[in-house]
């Protein structure tokens, strides 16, 4: 039994009754938690007292696999760790095989890779919106505005690599396939889409009261409890600190391009969805840019590769901004076609481990919203 | 003949533009930094310092290891205020496990590498430095069989609570058949 220090108004004097803590299950098949993930809270009344996490009902042992395929079988595994933003994993993965073997990719491949990936955060974020609008009770509305917009960009990668989800469209040294003839148009379209959903969420959510009020200063996290935690991505950049791996360590050619990093201020819940609005509208700047930069010819695949690629023996932590946070990839190779060690750093992992601390003391109806605000893809914390 | 003019503007650079651009790779500052602080607070513990393909590599023993890493949190030099990743590594000389760490004040990344000898897969747990090795070293235990001295709940995560294997470790077969019960003879289930 836990004595809170009550700031409730009108707290119920309870008199000569005991009360006791009760547990309650919440998940793993539960709408509201995201896919296969469990919480075990123990309430006392509405506040949480404690809260035990239970995940890995998604554990495929994506490690144990990469480590018994060939360099370019295990593409596929790859794909299906952050399930919304397949083209971030799978950049994530081959620039990793690719600093391990010196392989150089062509700037045309460069290009359409950022394209690729920066459209798979628009999708992952707007998979945001729609499923944290759910949580807060606006099942159906919001989650279709969500999907309308995912469902376009699915599209445009269904023509591009002929997968929607997991398109395996990368490979260590570029590309599969160039792009179709009408592309440009194409995105540019779907730019112009994205940014009326934007508009369109602006108006569902933002300027919602009951959104804003019950999202505003719930579970608001300081700088140093999001860099203890290892909080990364959208969750750290809500608490104010401009740290983007696009920018701290740069990868690929996002050194050329032009974007800003939006912040929060308190980190809670409101400034973790208002940061993820702004990425979005960031990201659909960098496709155009890109668009309007990228060569209009050439290859999009190293020539040079040979057919089984053997990566020389060495190690390398590669470090990669995915949608949730700090995606990266620890890869070993000791020269043989597979790799001797491949370890995924799971940004939706890391979130979530910090979970417990941010849901005590809270009601259980924030707790769910909290665990919503994460931005969490069971694919990717179970691996 | 030969041209010995240097190319034109129009053509494209020697090398891809990525290449160029990566920062990925080991900071020699950082090397430079981390030789003179450790020389100077840890005169007598046996680290050497090397590189990979992207970080600056710390290589020390376990029964340091908490030492060192209180240090590079500490200093003001270093100030490394995150850990950002742990893996667990089964090489053939015996377990290894590589820490990630990030200095967000100075924009330095480090590896930290322990290994343990043979017989003996204690680590120190960093738990109380660091709040996010709660889940990384509960996944490496599991994973690899590592023990981290000091962590408060050091049960499954990933796995089953009452499996108790270490399915990353080399010697760990990757696919097995299933036994049937009241199909074949003998104990039903997984026999690892």
């Amino acid at each position: 039994m836990t004595v809170w220090p009550d700031t409730r108004e009108g707290t119920l004097d309870v008199g000569g009754f005991e009360t006791v803590d009760m547990t309650i299950n919440v998940g793993p098949q539960h709408p509201s938690t995201h896919g296969v993930f469990r919480m075990v809270l123990t309430v006392d009344g509405e506040r949480v007292v404690d809260a035990e996490p239970y995940i890995g009902y998604l554990h495929r042992g994506l490690e144990k696999l990469t480590e018994n395929s060939d360099y370019r079988q295990s593409m596929g595994w790859w794909d299906r760790t952050d399930y919304l933003a397949g083209m971030c994993c799978e950049g994530a993965y081959c620039m990793a095989v690719e600093k391990l073997a010196g392989i150089e990719v062509p700037d045309r491949a460069e290009y359409i890779r950022v394209i690729m990936m920066e459209l798979s955060r628009i999708n992952s974020h707007f998979m945001f919106f729609g499923a944290f609008g759910a949580d807060l009770g606006s099942f159906g509305t919001s989650f279709v505005y969500g999907w309308r917009e995912r469902e376009r960009i699915y599209d445009l990668f269904e023509e591009v690599a002929g997968d929607r989800m997991f398109p395996t469209y990368f490979r260590p040294g570029g590309l599969t396939m160039d792009l179709p003839d009408n592309f440009e148009h194409r995105c540019r379209w779907v730019l112009s889409s994205v940014r009326q959903g934007l508009e369109d969420f602006d108006g569902l959510l933002t300027g919602n009261e009951i959104f804003v009020e019950r999202c505003r200063d719930l579970s608001p996290v300081t700088q140093e409890q999001a860099i203890n935690w290892g909080l990364t991505g959208p969750m750290i950049r809500a608490t104010g600190l401009k740290w983007d791996i696009r920018r701290a360590e740069p990868y690929s050619i996002y050194p050329h391009l032009k974007f800003e990093i939006p912040v929060g201020r308190q980190g809670d819940v409101f400034d973790r969805f208002m940061v993820r609005m702004a990425e979005a509208y960031q990201s659909s700047r960098i496709i155009e840019q890109c668009l309007d930069e990228m060569p209009r010819s050439g290859l999009v695949l190293n020539p040079d590769l040979p057919t089984t690629l053997r990566v020389p023996a060495g190690e390398c932590y590669l470090r990669t901004e995915g949608t949730k946070g700090e995606y990266s990839v620890h890869a070993i190779s000791d020269g043989s076609n597979k790799a001797y060690r491949m370890k995924l750093r799971s940004p939706a992992f890391c979130n979530l481990s910090a979970l417990r601390e941010m849901v005590i003391g809270t009601y259980v109806a924030d707790a769910i919203i909290i665990l919503g605000s994460l931005d969490i893809v069971l694919g990717e914390v179970d691996k | 003949m030969t041209n010995e003019e240097p190319q034109q503007t129009e053509s494209p650079p020697a090398r891809p533009l990525a290449t160029l651009a990566s920062t990925q790779s080991p900071n020699q500052q950082l090397r430079k930094t981390l030789e003179d602080t450790l020389a100077k607070v840890h005169p007598n513990t046996p680290f050497e310092i090397g590189e990979t393909k992207t970080d600056v590599n710390l290589h020390c023993p376990p029964e340091h290891f908490a030492a060192l890493v209180t240090t590079l949190k500490e200093r003001k030099e270093l100030a490394f205020d995150m850990l950002r990743n742990m893996s667990g590594v089964d090489y053939e000389e015996g377990l290894t496990c590589a820490y990630h760490f990030y200095s967000f004040a100075h924009n330095y990344s480090l590896q930290v590498t322990v290994k343990c000898p043979p017989d003996n897969t204690h680590i120190p747990s960093l738990t109380g430095l660091y709040a996010a090795a709660l889940w990384h070293e509960r996944e490496a235990a599991e994973m690899f069989g590592f023990v981290f001295d000091g962590h408060p709940n050091l049960k499954n995560l990933l796995l089953e609570e009452d499996l108790n294997i270490h399915p990353l470790l080399k010697a760990h077969p990757l696919a097995k058949p299933e036994i049937l019960q009241g199909i074949e003879e003998s104990k039903p289930g997984f026999d690892f």
